[in-house]
């Protein structure tokens, strides 16, 4: 990592600070990762993270069978499905184009594209997922970049249309597999579902993408300020474009996990996906309004968000409560990442 | 408008708004000094100074928005305190600003209630609409409805709107800063026999203006300002445009022979011919040869800004031809010119050239990053080589290069915007505007420097400003520029009241 690193802090950065300011994890994680400089000063954000962790541990301990390898592996096989499409989602709000309400919709596309191509075999099956979902992103992506569209009037838009043609093609009716190709999909190497090894792949290729390339540092530079991006003709369009077709790569790994899970998709498989992976991206402190963020941040806001709904739930509280409580942690974490990015400003 | 308890009698020698002893200073460096005068009733009277010289402050005292560290605003000759913008309206204060503060999406009428605190709580749409059609028709502008969405009507429609607005309040002191910078003569006409009717009635006017045939043809008086004291307050009558740069300028700086000889390299010159943008700029030509600075002089509207921002592609309605090194520039759009090589240094850098969150060595680097490795790939040794030598070509110590660009001072800042266009090979002419606006003296003199030395590189090299130091010290060819149009171009001796002449009221070039 070099000096020019994009993540930020009060001007108190040191160039080792900075270096590590890039991969900064939920708290816990921090003393491992420790070349934390002795000018380090925590800011709200980080302050916020580090409570509601301690709060989990703690609420850990108290709780039987929370810090077991079993609940462990459940914890980050529930967080793999949002955390991959959510990882997607982070390069989209970065680059400024806030979220996409579409995204659920996109999945289920995928997911059906993916089962009924079985006959096909498990590659081809796959690309023709892929293919669907980023064609139907990048379009999006290209009205958003080029002819300046609302991001999320576009995609409540594009969600309906997604969804209708779905259903038009579909018939309506549950999409079964022909032959089943993707059974390979929900093995569980080591004990973990592949879908957590995808995850944590797409992630460091994320991360990677976002730090160490071109288009990658160009989704900072737009996201935190269109105008002067735009000015200093920086390839504003073409990079929204990127940021978009590679979220819908992401929307449709997802898609083809959920499908190969169910055995079957209808217009409703997508769920709350497109809700959940707006939350894991808020939680891990990406702001919404782009420029900031890291695709780390966001694997630790999925695990996180899935470490507490487990807690909740081997404590016995409902899944209303669940809900309850991720909203209060998106509203926390939205709140301390205004307040830091008001300090930075004064 | 037909406002019994406003109609009262024009007598200029009763002061109804007067200022005495009027100081403000800003982190010490004082902006306004002691400064006195008086408004009559019915009284038109024009404020006049170079820039710097305090004009806006006095301005921003007098409608509410500045506290005076000292002095007293008196109205009616009672000292009054006006805490906010609200308080000094209250007071009977209205102000139509230098930046269009209408908003587009609400219609004519709208705009023309908003922020009137005596409008009343329920509103009563019939009377308010016909109300507004006087208030429209006394502007000249017959042509508009009260239900048309302000978004439809031109710049110059909207400034006239915002100028019905503060006429229409009843106020008993209307300011008017620069009000006629973006209009046409006709519509500056409307204008002034709108002041003037306001006038009549019994309400004081203070016109500030850059325009002083403007001045003297509209006011009764004229109080000049200059380094923040009132030079002095002068019936109109006895003024010429002459003896008010006299006045504004003192001793006039003045420039010698001192021009560079063009580079002669042929076809390395910036080739620009009938550059025009709807509304600002009416057509502009000038070949600009690589080594040289060329100074834009133009006040506010004058298109100066407009021709840069056309060239960066900041005005897609632009149309003309633009050549660069024999290549055409398309300005459409800012990636398309600076793929052609054009790079652009906005007057505004907050908003459209730093990013004020990322650190200093990231803005440095933002614009070349294609260049800094390979495939997309970014090299970090090369990113932070090209960080570390811009920043010392620039003059950014290298320890700042991990803060944040909003941590550094405005002077600092105008460094690394400029010193992230310079030493790349694929940029052969830098645009700037404004380009030490908010610097200070050290500062100034730096990107001085940096932008002589990017013209003995072989860039062509021009800039827009409105300081006559900065255009005589830096400037090898001054186009001096109003109302969207070119007025004269000096390659040799021209002093600074000649160029004053020229941005205020020159006839234009044939």
């Amino acid at each position: 990592m070099t000096t020019a690193n994009n993540d930020h802090r009060p001007a108190v950065a040191s160039s080792a600070q900075q270096a590590e300011a890039g991969t900064v994890p939920p708290a816990s994680a921090r003393g491992a990762l420790s070349r934390v400089s002795a000018r380090w000063r925590p800011d709200s954000l980080d302050i916020g993270i580090a409570v509601v962790v301690l709060a989990v541990i703690v609420a850990g301990i108290l709780t039987t069978r929370f810090f077991s390898l079993a609940n462990a592996r459940a914890i980050l096989a529930s967080s793999a499905w949002v955390g991959i499409t959510a990882i997607g989602a982070t390069g989209v709000m970065i680059a400024g184009s806030v979220v996409s309400l579409a995204v659920a919709q996109t999945a289920t596309v995928a997911a059906m594209i993916f089962l009924s191509t079985q006959q096909f075999g498990l590659p081809a099956a796959i690309a023709g997922a892929l293919a669907s979902g980023m064609a139907i992103t990048a379009l999006q992506g290209a009205v958003i970049g080029f002819w300046k569209a609302n991001p999320i009037v576009l995609t409540i838009a594009a969600g309906f249309a997604i969804d209708g043609v779905a259903i038009w093609i579909s018939g309506g009716s549950t999409v079964y597999p022909k032959v089943t190709a993707f059974n390979g999909l929900n093995d569980t190497p080591l004990g973990l579902p592949l879908a957590v090894y995808v995850l944590l792949g797409v992630t460091v290729l994320t991360q990677w993408f976002l730090r160490r390339t071109t288009a990658g540092r160009q989704m900072y530079l737009m996201g935190e300020n269109p105008a002067a991006a735009r000015a200093a003709g920086l390839p504003v369009a073409r990079v929204t474009v990127i940021a978009w077709t590679f979220f819908g790569a992401c929307i449709a790994v997802t898609g083809i996990f959920l499908a190969a899970f169910n055995t079957g998709a209808n217009s409703a498989l997508g769920g709350t996906l497109s809700l959940d992976a707006i939350a894991a991206v808020l939680v891990g402190g990406t702001a919404i309004g782009g420029g900031k963020g890291s695709a780390l941040r966001t694997l630790g806001g999925a695990v996180l968000i899935s470490a507490i709904s487990d807690l909740l739930l081997l404590r016995g509280f409902s899944t209303g409560i669940q809900l309850l409580v991720k909203g209060i942690l998106v509203l926390l974490v939205v709140i301390a990442v205004h307040v830091r990015s008001a300090r930075g400003r004064r | 408008m037909s406002d019994a308890t406003s109609a009262l009698v024009s007598d200029p020698a009763r002061p109804q708004v007067s200022v005495e002893g009027l100081s403000r200073s800003f982190g010490g460096t004082p902006a306004v000094r002691d400064v006195s005068f008086a408004v009559g009733t019915g009284e038109i009277h024009g404020l006049c100074g170079h820039n710097g010289a305090g004009k806006s402050t006095v301005v921003k005292m007098l409608s509410g928005q500045l506290t005076p560290d000292s002095g007293q605003i008196i109205i009616d000759g009672r000292p009054v305190q006006l805490g906010s913008r609200q308080a000094a309206q209250r007071l009977g204060v209205a102000l139509v600003d230098q930046e269009l503060s209408v908003i587009p999406a609400l219609t004519v009428l709208d705009n023309l209630l908003l922020g009137d605190v005596s409008v009343p709580l329920v509103n009563r749409p019939r009377a308010a609409a016909a109300r507004c059609r006087q208030v429209l028709s006394d502007m000249g502008l017959d042509r508009l409805r009260p239900q048309q969405p302000l978004s439809e009507l031109s710049i110059g429609e909207r400034q006239l709107v915002e100028v019905a607005r503060a006429l229409s309040q009843n106020a008993r002191l209307v300011i008017l800063d620069e009000p006629t910078a973006t209009l046409s003569d006709a519509e500056t006409e409307h204008v002034f026999a709108a002041i003037r009717r306001v006038a009549a009635q019994g309400c004081s006017v203070i016109f500030v203006s850059h325009r002083l045939s403007e001045v003297l043809d509209l006011c009764d008086t004229v109080t000049v300002l200059r380094d923040g004291r009132r030079v002095a307050t002068t019936a109109s009558a006895e003024l010429t445009v002459n003896d008010l740069i006299v006045q504004m300028l003192g001793e006039a700086p003045h420039r010698l022979v001192a021009t560079r000889p063009a580079d002669s390299r042929p076809g390395h010159e910036l080739r620009i011919e009938h550059l025009r943008v709807p509304g600002r700029l009416a057509d502009f030509s000038l070949t600009a040869q690589a080594g040289r600075v060329y100074a834009l002089a133009g006040q506010l509207g004058s298109g100066a800004s407009d021709v840069l921002r056309a060239l960066a592609g900041l005005h897609p309605q632009a149309t003309g031809a633009v050549r660069l090194r024999d290549r055409a520039v398309p300005f459409r759009s800012p990636l398309g010119a600076a793929s052609a090589g054009v790079a652009f240094v906005s007057n505004d850098r907050k908003s459209e050239g730093l990013f004020m969150d990322k650190p200093v060595a990231t803005n440095l680097t933002a614009t070349r990053l294609p260049s800094l490795g390979r495939g997309g790939l970014l090299s970090s040794r090369r990113e932070r080589q090209a960080a570390r030598s811009l920043a010392e070509l620039a003059g950014i110590p290298d320890h700042r290069l991990a803060d944040p660009a909003a941590a550094l001072s405005g002077g600092n800042q105008q460094k690394v915007f400029v010193g992230r266009c310079l030493g790349r090979d694929d940029v052969w002419a830098l645009l700037l505007d404004e380009p030490t606006r908010g610097v200070d003296i050290g500062g100034r003199a730096a990107i001085h420097r940096l932008l002589r030395a990017a013209a003995d590189a072989g860039l062509v090299v021009i800039f827009s400003s409105t300081e006559l130091e900065e255009l005589l010290e830096l400037g090898d060819v001054i186009i001096t520029m109003r109302e969207a149009r070119i007025v004269a171009r000096y390659e040799d001796s021209v002093d600074g009241a000649l160029l004053m002449r020229d941005m205020t009221h020159g006839a234009h070039a044939a």
